[in-house]
């Protein structure tokens, strides 16, 4: 009788241990699968940049500051490879983007032009893509770090080799920036 | 509150709902063996049997069925490429694989998620929704479906409908055998009385509460959607919207039948019921005041 009850406590602590194991492995791959989502996001509106430039070119030529911006912007996002890099160059990007599209404002052939609307809408959608897997990156991040930091999931992280991830923050200036009152 | 307590209470009260239906089908089953004696202890099974099969059949088809029903067209990302742009970045959003995507030819707007895991989701929408909203709202609508697909709300509902359709069947069969004279056990009569016309009552209204349940806890579903939309789009504006442009608009789904009319995102037949407590959705008024006080928590 006392064997059963033995064995059964030790095949219950078997099982809380392998539970707690599997749920940091688990995690720790919920964040690299939401990284690799960032970074197909990414490489997409990288691909759609330049097909945006020549179409607002066409219309200005002139604006030659705007277009380079975006040309050194989309260099560095595609070749950072840590997260603090990426974030950062996606930001920059996301803010030289800004700036073709005030740009184009001015224009109101090219604003009309269909080429033009298209590429707006897939610039768009794509925008709130790399925000949105940013946003599940994070929350993936938040999960992981806090069983990394909690009871009982703590023991268990130096051996499943799980250790607390960075978060992914971007730079963005217009976020920071106090907003002005007028009177 | 804002989404995740909101989120917690509205689970919270999904489970209380579905003990509450647990309890109830316990009731009708005691109150039988009270009445009719051991007789009916068979018919207890025979009931849930039949539930359950009635109902987890369209369960485990609902994507097929449903599309029937409605008469929604499966689209693909060619035929609507903005339209998937905005459901794909919900999926990033969710963590959720991409759902199928149907249109139903309608100048109501309405939309509706269905199938029985996250695999098999199907999400509709109407061509009147697609023409009435903007791109942040579409994006709340889409939310909201989702938030369905991902609350597993085609389980819960099919829950509730075996559990609400067994009590049926249930008192049905007995009122029946108490038609046709069978049944009590007239040597066992030393029985109390008051007990017999509570066993009684409860028989008769057992189907009545059981139908209040399963429109609660659709109702308590309907509120879950909405704060696991907010949770996916962070954004409870464009839902906000989105309901309001829905309230303003005063057509209505043309149905082909009355039994699906829970799924859509605004009950084609909520404006008819009786009264709040039969209605499947909570009221649109209710669901926008919700959804503003998150939003002035940011």
């Amino acid at each position: 009788m006392e064997i059963i009850i033995v064995l059964g406590v030790i095949a219950l602590v078997i099982l809380f241990v392998v539970a707690q194991y599997n749920r940091l492995i688990r995690l720790n791959i919920s964040v690299d699968e939401a990284w690799a989502q960032i970074e197909v996001q990414l490489k997409r509106r990288a691909d759609l940049i330049p097909n945006l430039v020549e179409s607002v070119k066409g219309y200005a030529a002139h604006e030659q500051s705007t277009f380079d911006a975006v040309v050194t912007a989309r260099a560095k996002a595609t070749t950072a490879s840590t997260v603090a890099d990426t974030a950062a160059a996606d930001g920059m990007l996301t803010q030289a983007l800004r700036g073709l599209l005030a740009v184009a404002e001015a224009y109101p052939d090219l604003k009309a032009s269909a080429n033009f609307i298209s590429l707006q809408e897939e610039l768009a959608t794509t925008e709130n893509k790399v925000a949105f897997s940013r946003q599940f990156y994070n929350d993936n991040v938040r999960e992981l770090n806090t069983a990394v930091k909690t009871v009982p999931t703590n023991f268990f992280a130096g051996f499943a080799k799980v250790s607390e991830r960075e978060f992914y923050e971007v730079e963005d200036p217009q976020d920071r920036k106090a907003p002005s009152v007028k009177f | 509150m804002n989404f995740r307590s909101q989120q917690a209470a509205n689970r919270r009260k999904t489970i209380g709902l579905l003990v509450g239906m647990g309890v109830l089908v316990w009731l009708v089953a005691l109150a039988a063996l009270t009445y009719f004696g051991q007789s009916t202890t068979a018919i207890v099974p025979i009931a849930v049997g039949i539930a359950l099969i009635s109902v987890w059949g369209s369960y485990y088809g609902s994507d097929k069925l449903v599309l029937t029903m409605t008469g929604a067209k499966l689209i693909q990302e060619s035929d609507n490429p903005k339209l998937f742009g905005l459901i794909q970045e919900i999926t990033i959003a969710s963590g959720l694989p991409m759902p199928k995507v149907a249109i139903v030819i309608d100048s109501a707007p309405n939309a509706f998620a269905t199938g029985r895991n996250q695999d098999h989701a199907l999400i509709a929408f109407t061509t009147g929704i697609l023409d009435a909203m903007d791109r942040d709202q579409l994006q709340g609508v889409i939310a909201h479906e989702l938030a369905h697909v991902a609350n597993r709300d085609t389980l819960v509902s099919a829950v509730a409908a075996t559990t609400a359709g067994a009590i049926a069947i249930l008192s049905d069969m007995l009122m029946r055998m108490m038609w046709f004279g069978g049944g009590r056990d007239r040597d066992r009569s030393g029985g109390n009385p008051i007990l017999l016309v509570f066993s009684l009552l409860i028989l008769i209204l057992a189907p009545i509460a059981a139908v209040l349940l399963k429109s609660a806890i659709s109702r308590k579903r309907e509120s879950l959607a909405d704060a696991t939309a907010v949770a996916f789009t962070r954004n409870p504006a464009g839902l906000r919207s989105a309901l309001e442009v829905l309230e303003r608009d005063s057509t209505v789904v043309r149905q082909k039948s009355n039994s699906i009319a829970h799924i859509w995102i605004e009950s084609p037949l909520d404006a008819k019921a009786v009264s709040k407590m039969f209605a499947t959705h909570p009221p649109i008024a209710e669901r926008i005041a919700v959804l503003k006080a998150m939003e002035s928590l940011n």
